[in-house]
């Protein structure tokens, strides 16, 4: 059943530096479409999704996360039903090898083990990074570290995805591989928000476009 | 003051820190917190960057006050609970010196904090410092807001996959912590192995010398505020001893 993943309302957040601001009015991101969210470099797109997820807290406005009040939630409990995909997948890798990294975070939970080698597998099958698993994260490529970001963030059964510029420093062949993980997640119902001005990307999940211009949302 | 040489801001803060380890009571203490506060003022400190910074420190100034004030117990007891004496007047004064020595001690880095890199480059090499050294220095305090970002985004990624710091168990929870610093490391020593050929590639290094575009000299004020400085430290310094 699609539900309302997102609803940011009459939010208004201030860079205390800079002074810039990012205002979004009303804007809903459902499970069953992939948003795709351009503008120009600046314009505050990563703002905007960030606030969409909690990692940046609004000064005034509401957020609702599937319902519930974002503000009354830890990101740790958001962080159960929501993923984010920083810029650099370096930054959001935490274990020495591809395996460790899938296993770590459900073994800090207490999670059952056979559970979690259960899925950390079929993930990794999933993501043809299943004959990595004894590899160094630090010696994978660039789109091998998206992938396997990715996969960790699935580990918890989340269901919206943010996912901020993949693309970035990808070859083709990358990107195709990541087209794919894009278009199966879409199949398995999970709801995404893509900041994106790849060609590639726009085709696939320009389902529903967002713009964003000097910090303002139009969609 | 704001447009002191680089040399004198680090002559200031050079011997405010070390009248901050010098001095052990709390009354010299404040009067050196003040005075640094004042001539740090003039000298262009910024204040709303410096106090932003000290509220994330109050925690560890409180905690190293109160272990000051709990061990020492020396002195007239100041507050008796059930005939158990829990302040001493030692160990207040000792809390308080201690707490308003890391303040200097702070205080005195956000004064160079607020200064030009590019001066403070030129000045240490003005004072034979290897440029090469001098470089170094100034790379690793820039360095050190995005170490911190760095850390921010890994502690903020590592909760976005469902992990609710407050519930997770102590011993479970200095495990998440080692694993927090490793994408920080990385992330360094790649920036790092990243900014050294960058360098390299514009010539860094390739000679022992070099010749500067902008050359600081010290001016009448310099010295001025040398001599007056110098003159104020020393007298403390003795005033200190001689009222002991």
């Amino acid at each position: 059943m699609p539900e309302t993943a997102i609803r940011l309302k009459d939010a208004i957040f201030t860079y205390p530096q800079s002074g810039f601001k990012v205002i979004c009015e009303d804007l809903s991101l459902n499970t069953d479409e992939t948003a795709l969210v351009t503008g120009k470099n600046g314009s505050g797109k990563t703002t905007l999704l960030k606030l969409c997820c909690g990692i940046l807290r609004p000064e005034s406005g509401t957020l609702f996360i599937f319902g519930e009040d974002a503000n009354k939630q830890s990101l740790g409990k958001i962080g159960q039903n929501v993923g984010y995909l920083f810029q650099e997948p370096s930054r959001q890798l935490f274990a020495a090898t591809v395996w460790d990294e899938m296993t770590f975070i459900g073994g800090i939970l207490g999670e059952d083990p056979e559970a979690i080698k259960e899925r950390a597998e079929s993930l990794l099958r999933r993501f043809n990074m299943l004959d990595m698993r004894e590899r160094s994260v630090y010696r994978l490529s660039r789109g091998e570290k998206q992938r396997l970001a990715i996969a960790a963030i699935l580990m918890r059964k989340i269901r919206y995805l943010i996912l901020d510029e993949p693309t970035t420093g990808l070859d083709g062949e990358n990107k195709k591989a990541l087209i794919e993980v894009i278009e199966s997640l879409q199949n398995d119902g999970i709801g995404i928000a893509i900041i994106s001005h790849d060609r590639g990307i726009i085709n696939c999940c320009g389902q529903k476009r967002i713009h964003v211009e000097g910090g303002r949302v139009v969609q | 003051m704001k447009t002191l040489d680089p040399r004198m801001k680090l002559f200031f803060v050079i011997v405010i820190t070390t009248l901050a380890l010098l001095f052990s009571h709390p009354l010299w203490m404040l009067c050196l917190s003040v005075t640094a506060l004042l001539i740090g003022f003039f000298m262009g400190a910024d204040f709303n960057v410096f106090f932003r910074k000290l509220i994330r420190f109050t925690k560890v100034l409180f905690i190293i006050a109160a272990v000051q004030i709990i061990f020492v117990r020396t002195g007239d007891a100041l507050v008796v609970i059930d005939g158990f004496a829990l302040v001493y007047y030692d160990g207040l004064m000792r809390g308080l010196n201690t707490a308003m020595r890391y303040f200097v001690i702070l205080y005195s880095a956000a004064v160079m904090a607020g200064e030009n890199s590019r001066r403070v480059i030129a000045s240490l090499t003005q004072m034979k410092v290897p440029y090469m050294f001098a470089f170094m220095v100034m790379i690793t305090l820039r360095f050190l807001p995005i170490y911190a970002e760095s850390f921010s985004d890994a502690m903020t990624s590592i909760q976005l996959r469902g992990v609710e710091l407050k519930k997770v168990r102590f011993g479970r929870k200095i495990r998440l912590y080692g694993h927090l610093l490793l994408p920080v490391v990385a992330d360094s020593i790649a920036k790092s192995q990243d900014l050294s050929a960058a360098m390299e590639a514009r010539g860094f290094g390739a000679k022992k010398t070099r010749t500067a575009y902008h050359v600081i000299e010290m001016r009448k004020s310099d010295f001025l505020f040398f001599v007056v400085f110098s003159l104020l430290s020393a007298g403390a310094i003795a005033g200190y001893y001689l009222l002991q």
